[in-house]
């Protein structure tokens, strides 16, 4: 009997377990994994609301409506008003495409649906939610279009920010798509080799080539007892392999700002090596490289693996932007705004506010100091080189009358063959209003000669339109 | 008296017709419409009936009162959500409950009356292979599996029967273990037996069933097989049959694949588990409230998947509160089984705990995803007339377990 007492229990204790493993797995699913699965876009009761609720309009910073949706009989349609314009930006909502864009990120607030409480549930019973709430983006809707046309025709990306608050004023990825005509277009755009649903501003990754030297200036800035001053020849051999400047110009005796303004690549492959690739990393840390954005939207992480295991000749390569690092055309503009922003790097913004529909504003994206890239002497000291970058270097194309611009331009080699043509840049100097990152992808030209005109020209229209 | 009859049960009692009465104002609420006198008459007369027969079981019984109580419970949340999803089933199942409750109160009446159960060993194990044979030749395919016999209007599963008929050759068999022991083969009578049926499930397709016949059969042999190389035996089988099924049947395979990753079949295969992740998501602690969520976007919501149904509008605190119930329950059962002199009493009332606990574990675990799905029902809770009767045959045979019997006379010797 005591043996029998004693198995008794043990199948007890068994099935005590896996009953107490039930209560644990139910509460562990509900605690963290249900969110992600009740936001799946083949849960239906995401669209039950859809069609009892009018989804909120989307708007720009000055109120012009840039989605909105419509009653026509029992269903709702959904409008968008500017075609391919906002394709990355809003993106869709259709049943049978699912969302994506800030149709998908906000989906709650535009249908005004918060979390499920029974308070609220109660209260909806009483007086059902018929109306969802507004989006206010940062977007400023002339700048985006203009800032549209300008890379018409081409691949490649443009994000224009503010660089004190990290509001986007305009952001565009080439090829795009039109969301109004998405079910005649489907087919076509999911066998377009170009992949025009890519959002190539916060998800595009590219290698920066010669923009990236500003990452190394600072940490040469930061480095005390550096020899700044180089004798350049047009060409330097690190571990055998052999870094060529454009043209193999030789640049003669060079100092730092000299090398940045002619973006000379033996002195920043040599000077990247001499300050380590722990310091250069560091760096790149602090500006937001190797770590994911918050954003409105989904972004990529651009990536500098200084901790592996990488040799000279790799941190000489990642000096000069080449090798192994990859950015997105987002973090680019971050880092010109940090630098313009007296090394504080703001969070990106792209819904300035959401407005409930009485008018009420329910919730405020107030700027945010997101990391702190450097101090403001070294900020300073960079701002003044980009500067002479634009009067004198190879930004030139850049520069605007009675505007002081500061800038960096990078003409990055990658394994297409044709070189992506860059521009980062932000102005007015002294006191900065707008900063800029353009990509041109795969253009084949230097950043000089086509991505900085085009910056030129959007910080023109932007300073005077906003 | 072997549980403390100064227990005080008037307290429950109340308190489940008070929550009974309250799930009957909400759903009037739900669906005004609907609700005609009849309806009103006959869930009047459930509340009725389940808290008389409270009160009767109180006086006619000396056992455990409160497994009933619990059972009344589980037997309330369920009928309502049933209602809730469809109230045409409702009423069918309130009718069930009804009948339920009369057939626990007759096994009740004649498992008491009726003297040398642990003799008839042989008869059920014919009965059993004999409703087995006529799920075969009879059967109907329902959800892949063939376990249905129709009968004019009329549709049950033997399975359901047979699972309590296997516990009692179970316990018969160990009650009565010294003397098959002598017998040539003896030891390996009940083993037989038990794959004989196992074989049968097989054929059935029925992969639920094997997995509760295979859980009893191990947990009863694990305490009572004196030879326990066997049970090694056992289990060692168990895992390669485990594994036999994943390579032989395509269903066995389907369903697998299913649990590791059912988002990537979400059109198909996937479909009915994913609806039920879903539900269960959006009712987050407290639910959405009755009538307020979107259960029914759940295939075979009212059966198998009641339990994610509960936890969309009544919150996971009920779903644990459900599952908290059934441990009770289980607990109560083996406190019965401890407390019993009488050796076959003993092993049926833990062979009947084990059931209701492995079943419920078996559908809890698989409409969370937790263990790959099998269809089956939840006892007492889910829709359906022969899980609710059987159900209830195997809740009047614990009731008697829980008395005390008088064991003086020595039973085996004759017949068997």
């Amino acid at each position: 009997m005591e043996k029998e007492l004693k198995r008794i229990i043990a199948i007890l204790v068994i099935i005590c377990i896996l009953f107490i493993s039930l209560i644990v797995y139910l509460s562990y699913f509900q605690v963290f994994k249900a969110d992600k699965i009740v936001n799946n876009s083949y849960n239906k009761r995401l669209w039950i609301n859809e069609e009892k609720i009018l989804r909120g309009s989307i708007i720009d910073r000055n109120g012009k409506i840039l989605a909105y949706s419509e009653k026509s009989g029992d269903t709702y349609n959904r409008f968008y008003n500017y075609g391919n314009l906002y394709s990355h930006i809003i993106g869709y909502s259709y049943r049978e495409y699912g969302k994506v864009g800030l149709e998908l990120e906000y989906n709650k607030a535009l249908l005004n649906i918060s979390e499920s409480t029974p308070l609220k549930e109660l209260k909806n019973v009483v007086i059902p939610n018929t109306e969802g709430n507004t989006l206010k983006l940062t977007i400023d809707h002339h700048l985006q279009a203009y800032s549209r046309e300008m890379l018409k025709g081409k691949k490649g990306a443009i994000v224009a920010m503010n660089p004190t608050t990290g509001e986007i004023y305009s952001m565009v990825s080439m090829p795009d798509f039109n969301p109004s005509t998405l079910k005649e277009d489907w087919n076509d755009i999911m066998e377009d080799g170009e992949s025009p649903f890519l959002n190539r501003a916060t998800s595009g990754l590219y290698t920066p080539g010669s923009v990236f030297k500003v990452i190394p200036t600072i940490a040469a800035l930061e480095t005390p007892g550096l020899d700044l001053e180089y004798e350049c020849t047009g060409s330097t051999k690190i571990d055998g392999y052999v870094l060529k400047d454009y043209g193999e110009k030789a640049h003669g005796k060079v100092n730092l700002e000299e090398a940045l303004v002619r973006s000379c690549n033996s002195y920043f492959a040599e000077k990247g090596v001499q300050i380590g690739k722990d310091k250069i990393g560091e760096v790149a840390d602090r500006f937001m490289i190797n770590s994911p954005i918050p954003f409105d939207l989904p972004t990529a992480k651009s990536t500098f693996p200084y901790k592996g295991n990488i040799g000279k000749t790799d941190i000489a390569a990642a000096s000069i932007g080449q090798g192994k690092v990859l950015v997105t055309p987002l973090n680019m503009a971050m880092i010109a705004s940090g630098i313009a922003n007296k090394g504080e790097i703001m969070k990106p913004i792209l819904v300035k506010e959401i407005i409930s529909p009485e008018g009420r504003i329910v919730s405020t994206n107030h700027p945010q100091v997101l990391s702190k890239g450097t101090d403001i002497f070294v900020a300073n000291e960079v701002k003044n080189m980009m500067v002479e970058v634009i009067k004198r270097g190879t930004g030139t194309n850049a520069s605007i009358k009675n505007v002081r611009v500061a800038g960096k331009t990078g003409t990055a080699e990658n394994p297409s063959g044709k070189t992506h043509a860059w521009f980062i840049g932000f102005a007015p100097a002294e006191d900065p209003k707008i900063a800029i990152a353009v990509v041109l992808e795969e253009d084949g030209t230097t950043g000089g000669k086509s991505a900085a005109p085009i910056a030129r020209n959007i910080i023109i229209e932007a300073l005077n339109s906003i | 008296m072997m549980l403390n009859k100064k227990v005080n049960y008037r307290m429950p009692r109340n308190l489940l017709v008070l929550f009974e009465l309250m799930a009957l104002l909400l759903l009037f609420i739900y669906d005004k419409e609907n609700i005609d006198k009849f309806t009103l008459i006959s869930v009047i007369s459930l509340i009725f009936i389940i808290y008389i027969s409270n009160f009767v079981l109180l006086r006619i019984s000396t056992g455990d009162n409160y497994i009933f109580l619990i059972v009344t419970m589980l037997i309330s949340i369920g009928v309502v959500m049933i209602y809730r999803i469809d109230s045409t089933l409702g009423m069918k199942q309130v009718i069930w409950i009804g009948m339920g409750i009369l057939v626990f109160f007759i096994t009740y009446l004649l498992i008491k009356r009726i003297k040398g159960w642990e003799n008839w060993a042989k008869l059920y194990a014919i009965i059993s292979i004999g409703l087995f044979i006529a799920t075969l030749i009879l059967g109907t395919k329902r959800k892949g599996s063939i376990n249905w016999i129709q009968i004019g209007r009329f549709s049950f599963q033997p399975t359901e029967i047979i699972k309590i008929l296997t516990i009692f050759i179970i316990s018969a068999y160990y009650s009565n273990y010294e003397k098959y022991k002598e017998k040539k083969y003896g030891p390996y009578y009940l083993m037989g037996i038990i794959y004989i049926f196992i074989a049968f499930l097989f054929l059935q397709r029925d992969l639920g069933t094997v997995l509760i016949f295979y859980s009893v059969f191990l947990a009863l042999q694990f305490i009572y097989e004196e030879n326990r190389k066997l049970i090694l035996f056992n289990i060692l089988l168990f895992v390669i049959s485990g594994i036999a099924g994943f390579f032989l049947f395509d269903h066995v395979r389907v369903r697998f694949e299913i649990w590791i990753d059912p988002w990537k079949y979400i059109d198909n295969k996937g479909y009915q588990i994913t609806q039920s992740l879903f539900a269960i998501a959006t009712g987050g602690f407290f639910g959405t409230g009755i009538g307020l969520g979107h259960p029914d976007f759940i295939p075979e919501v009212h059966t198998d998947f009641i339990f994610s149904a509960i936890c969309e509008e009544m919150g996971i605190f009920t779903g644990i509160g459900i599952i908290m119930l059934f441990l009770i329950l289980v607990y109560r059962g083996f406190k019965i089984a401890i407390n019993q002199k009488d050796k076959f009493f003993r092993i049926v009332a833990l062979g009947i705990s084990i059931l209701f606990g492995i079943q419920s574990f078996i559908i809890f675990g698989g409409v969370l995803k937790m263990i790959p799905l099998t269809g089956i029902t939840i006892p007492f809770v889910s829709y359906g007339g022969s899980s609710m009767i059987s159900s209830f045959i195997a809740l009047g045979i614990l009731q008697v377990a829980s008395e005390e019997l008088d064991v003086e006379e020595k039973r085996y010797g004759e017949g068997t």
